[in-house]
């Protein structure tokens, strides 16, 4: 009885961490409009190139976005100019995480392969967008 | 070496020249297609006046899937121009390819596409239940529900007119509610709805088609208003003006012809100089004649004896002499 008690609860707890409540909606919707501000600010050229992932199984979302984190350190801003804004959304961008659930993915951050930031920027906008839907 | 290059000249130039023939006679414009609401998905590479091939289509995802023909082809009188995709052939976020084959006459041509995003090629279907609620205070709500499942990565678009407006109004609305500030409640008004996934979603610039229209107000029939605005337009353009000249007129002859009207509005200036005519013209300014003073009363006043003028002077007083006598002996 109490296993059957425990078993539904673990159930519950899970389907409801399943759908994205709508609080977290609104956090991406933040996150992506610092990543489309972030594109505008960032220097293209002549710089280190980034590893990319594009269009991640389900299972390497975590693995997804800690590639992107990890990435977002190597940006550099286009020039003076934008520099407060860049050091600004980089803190914004930063500060956002996303919970392990634990599975198990194949591609590692560098298997993905490398592009440069703006094309970086535009696949985590994506990968963002894919995560509202 | 130069023989063979002649003759190699000549059937390269042939067999260039009639491939871009093939292709451009016949080459769909480019592969289009459309995600319906997210339940299925047409492309379509062109119509059947500008092809006259055989087509056939194989689609992939990049990475993930091998490469597939095209199980249902939609066909316009013979000729393939599209494919048909269910949902479960539609997978979005990942890239998606596809390849044409055109072949004629025993000769193929691959046509390859681009890589194509297909959640940036959605369009939803048009919003349903269009409803109009009557807020405080000339204001109006209207609201819709869309078949499009996730409500989050929706925008839409309002466009109004009333019956008294020359063309359209329309405005970007976020949510599902659309509410419209000050109605005129003689108007009236007719609203239309359409959506588009917005940019938290998608890179889209798909919108769907206009909904059902919903309507509002007093709809006095065009034919009643026309008649109506006929019957003033008589009313004020013709029967006042004219009714006002008339009697504009009648006054003028009143006034001219009827000297009690003329007088009552123009009373005459008193001119006293006629009264005293008399005096000076007939009495030459006597004014006891024309007074009528008696004779009798005019003998009384003239004076019946004489009198002596009498010269009176005034001698000054006797101190004054004294001070001068004083000053002159010093």
């Amino acid at each position: 009885m109490e296993r059957m008690i425990i078993f539904c609860m673990l159930f519950f707890c899970s389907s409801m961490a399943l759908t994205a409540a709508p609080h977290k909606i609104a956090k991406y919707k933040q996150l992506l409009k610092t990543i489309t501000r972030l594109e505008t600010t960032v220097k293209d050229k002549d710089v280190e190139l980034l590893h990319t992932p594009e269009n991640p199984a389900d299972g390497c979302l975590f693995t997804a976005v800690t590639c992107f984190h990890k990435g977002t350190l190597k940006l550099q801003p286009e020039n003076n100019q934008v520099h407060s804004t860049f050091t600004q959304t980089i803190k914004v961008l930063r500060r956002f995480t996303i919970s392990d659930p634990g599975k198990h993915c194949e591609s590692s951050c560098e298997s993905y392969e490398k592009k440069t930031p703006k094309e970086f920027l535009k696949s985590f906008a994506k990968l963002i967008k894919q995560v509202i839907r | 070496m130069a023989v063979p290059g002649t003759f190699l000249t000549p059937i390269l130039l042939l067999v260039c020249g009639l491939s871009p023939c093939l292709a451009a006679a016949h080459s769909p414009p480019g592969v289009e297609c459309v995600l319906f609401n997210e339940e299925y998905m047409t492309c379509t590479w062109g119509s059947r006046e500008t092809l006259t091939a055989n087509y056939s289509l194989y689609y992939w995802y990049e990475n993930r899937s091998p490469v597939v023909e095209c199980k249902h082809y939609l066909q316009d009188q013979g000729i393939s121009v599209g494919c048909h995709f269910n949902q479960s052939e539609i997978i979005q976020f990942q890239s998606f390819r596809v390849l044409v084959n055109a072949s004629l006459g025993g000769r193929t041509l691959e046509i390859p596409s681009e890589r194509m995003e297909l959640q940036d090629l959605v369009k939803p279907e048009a919003p349903v239940n269009l409803t109009i609620r009557n807020t405080s205070s000339n204001q109006l709500e209207l609201t819709w529900n869309s078949p499009y499942p996730k409500a989050h990565c929706l925008e839409h678009a309002v466009k109004y007119k009333s019956n008294k407006d020359t063309s359209w109004t329309e405005h970007r609305v976020k949510g599902d509610i659309f509410s419209f500030p000050s109605v005129d409640y003689e108007k009236y008004y007719t609203f239309y709805v359409r959506s588009k996934i917005n940019s938290y979603c998608g890179n889209t610039q798909l919108w769907s088609e206009w909904s059902v229209p919903v309507v509002w107000g007093s709809n006095s029939t065009s034919k009643d208003a026309a008649e109506e605005q006929l019957h003033w337009f008589w009313i004020h353009t013709v029967l006042i003006p004219v009714a006002s000249c008339l009697l504009l007129l009648v006054l003028v002859v009143l006034l001219v012809r009827m000297e009690r009207v003329w007088v009552i509005l123009m009373p005459r200036i008193p001119n006293p100089s006629k009264n005293f005519d008399e005096l000076f013209i007939t009495h030459n300014g006597n004014f006891q004649e024309w007074a009528g003073v008696p004779k009798d009363v005019m003998e009384s006043f003239k004076p019946n004896y004489s009198e002596n003028i009498c010269y009176v002077s005034e001698l000054p007083p006797k101190d004054m002499y004294e001070p001068l006598w004083e000053n002159s002996n010093y």
